[in-house]
């Protein structure tokens, strides 16, 4: 249940907003002139307000779609990233996102129709070269899609595009807006997992393994293409057979067609931001991991990171090719 | 003003008028603190509770609580409290409402406190105004304090720390000439219940943010045996604070036992964490 939503003056009576606003008949609304007002102070408790996040409704003015940061792409030459919203009704105790907003308020950007523009016209100006678009850099990318039907929006474009690919990655279980139209070869929905045990104390408040390999399963017995994401591997006791466990249950139980991409990704965080999320949670069982200062980045000890990748790949290896293996490194 | 203890939970009230405050000093057991000073102040024994007089006006709601601020040590988790009648034209007389919009006249853009969750309480947009409004029609709730009260104490303390409550005292049929200080006493007293349900909230609070920042158990006994600097006292509260998640304080005792220096320790201690297999089936 959302108690607040603050909605920027320009935007109150854009039909998404009034199309949210719906959904939330119970909540109070408060009128705002800026969503740097309330999004952007300095003085808030990110983990105070994350037990209870406000939406903010707001125009985006600029910046739509971004090219995406080196490492996070899957082989395409050109890489772009958009996001309808910042922050996530999710909590993970790993996620950047709090290290890097002063405030754990939802925002949702109202203007889907500038987000088309700016990604037709990168299209049209990379019609040549062999392009990626990534959904929710700053969110998961469905989480909230019953909210905004920003996923069930965008997808017509990328209908019109077949060449051009669409990674939606999230851990929700949002099927609707694929399970209502014919699957898209150029759409990749991509979940992020780990063993159930690691995900049950890291991933707060977001579907359980068990819950997202259904809907994988069932989405990939429809035809739509699945990406796999582990990332970040977690290390504990037992990580190999929590992870053999894991990578088995879902080889087995979704259809191999239907695989675009499988990627594995270290634990990392930037100093300053490992910095901050540990002053937010320090009791957090995550921070009695053997994490160390390696290379200005926050991780594993790299013969640890080796060792886990190695050991996931070879195991995939078994049920995919190794063109369909991938390294995050970001 | 020295000597002043580090409590668990940390409340400061800023309240304008001893009638508007008198129900709280009564509840919360606050009595006058023994030193002259510009504003009154009060506090209960255990100087979790300090409450300042402020007066009437914007001028006196800013001053006096940074005075508060600096004369009781408050700390980052301390909550900050405005209550106080406001004039209406929207609610009942009488009633409680808490404060999530403030407007003035001086300033273009509004602030935006946050309320506590799940709040029973209704919520109203405040204007805050330097002279006294008769006309109503604009303004959902009107005082005189809150917006510079909200300015300074978001200085201090992150803005879920603090919050404005508002007992409606006058409005279009309500003249505000009739109001007493009797009358002043009997609202809050009315509202007494209300006010110490939202209090427990923020004591709460408070408490659970003070269990966080505070030093690691095994810190102080540590530092007293070995001389550490203050990068590596920096380092060591963060290992501790790691470690004892794990590993009771008699082990971590018993492994750091035999360091000689401070340097020893550290690495013993960062060793620890090196090798820990984390369970997660124990979390
Ligand atoms: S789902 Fe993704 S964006 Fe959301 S909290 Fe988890 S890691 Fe962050």
């Amino acid at each position: 249940m959302i108690e607040t939503i603050y909605v920027e003056d320009a935007i109150q009576n854009h039909p998404k907003t009034k199309f949210i606003l719906n959904k939330f008949k119970k909540s109070r609304i408060i009128s705002i002139n800026k969503y740097g007002e309330i999004f952007n102070k300095r003085n808030q408790n990110f983990r105070i307000q994350k037990a209870n996040p406000c939406l903010i409704l707001a125009h985006k003015k600029d910046n739509f779609v971004l090219p995406a940061p080196e490492g996070f792409g899957l082989g395409s030459s050109k890489n772009f990233y958009f996001s309808h919203m910042y922050n996530c009704i999710y909590d993970c105790r790993y996620c950047f996102l709090q290290g890097m907003y002063s405030s754990a308020n939802y925002i949702i950007f109202v203007n889907f129709e500038d987000f088309d523009i700016s990604i037709e016209k990168i299209i049209e100006n990379n019609l040549d070269s062999k392009v990626t678009f990534f959904s929710g850099y700053d969110c998961d990318s469905l989480a909230l899609e019953n909210v905004t039907g920003f996923a069930k929006h965008i997808l017509p474009i990328f209908r019109k595009y077949p060449q051009i690919e669409i990674e939606f990655r999230t851990k929700s279980i949002q099927k609707e807006p694929f399970l209502s139209v014919k699957p898209m070869p150029n759409v990749i929905l991509a979940y992020s997992l780990m063993p159930e045990l690691m995900s049950n104390s890291l991933d707060n408040k977001a579907p359980s393994i068990s819950k997202r390999i259904r809907v994988i399963s069932e989405l990939a017995s429809k035809g739509w293409k699945i990406g796999l994401r582990f990332d970040p591997l977690i290390h504990g006791k037992n990580w190999k057979k929590l992870y053999q466990e894991l990578l088995e249950n879902i080889y087995k139980n979704i259809s191999l067609d239907c695989l675009h991409s499988v990627s594995f990704g270290t634990l990392r965080f930037p100093k300053r931001m490992f910095k901050d999320i540990f002053k937010l949670y320090p009791n957090e069982p995550l921070f009695t991991s053997p994490l160390s200062l390696n290379n200005k980045m926050i991780s594993y000890d790299i013969e640890i990171e080796e060792e886990m990748t190695s050991y996931c790949k070879n195991l995939s290896l078994r049920y995919i090719n190794e063109d369909q293996i991938f390294k995050c490194s970001i | 003003m020295n000597n002043l203890k580090k409590t668990k939970n940390s409340i400061r009230w800023v309240i304008a008028l001893k009638e508007e405050a008198q129900v709280i000093l009564d509840y919360y057991k606050l009595k006058p603190i023994n030193e002259k000073t510009i504003y009154p102040i009060y506090k209960n024994e255990e100087e979790t509770h300090w409450l300042i007089i402020c007066g009437i006006g914007r001028n006196n709601a800013a001053a006096s609580t940074a005075y508060l601020y600096a004369y009781s040590n408050a700390s980052n988790y301390t909550s900050w409290i405005n209550i106080g009648i406001a004039g209406s034209c929207k609610g009942n007389y009488g009633d409680l409402y808490l404060v999530d919009k403030i407007s003035t006249y001086q300033k273009r853009k509004s602030t935006y406190p946050s309320t506590l969750p799940k709040a029973t309480l209704p919520k109203m947009h405040l204007f805050t105004s330097d002279i006294p409004i008769s006309d109503y029609s604009t303004y959902e709730l009107i005082d005189m304090e809150g917006s510079a009260f909200f300015d300074i104490a978001s200085k201090l303390t992150p803005k879920e720390f603090i919050c404005l409550m508002k007992v409606i005292s006058d409005g279009p049929e309500d003249n505000i000439k009739e109001i007493t200080k009797s009358k002043i006493s009997n609202l809050m007293k009315e509202n007494l219940l209300k006010i110490i349900d939202v209090i427990s909230y923020y004591e709460r609070l408070s408490e659970e943010e003070f269990q966080i920042i505070d030093k690691p158990k095994l810190f102080n006994k540590i530092k007293s045996k070995w001389h550490f600097s203050a990068t590596q006292s920096y380092r060591l509260e963060n290992l501790l604070r790691r470690i004892e998640i794990f590993c009771n304080k008699k082990d971590i005792e018993k492994i750091i036992k035999n360091c000689e220096t401070s340097n020893s320790v550290i690495n013993v201690l960062n060793t620890k964490i090196k090798n820990n297999l984390v369970n997660w089936s124990k979390f």
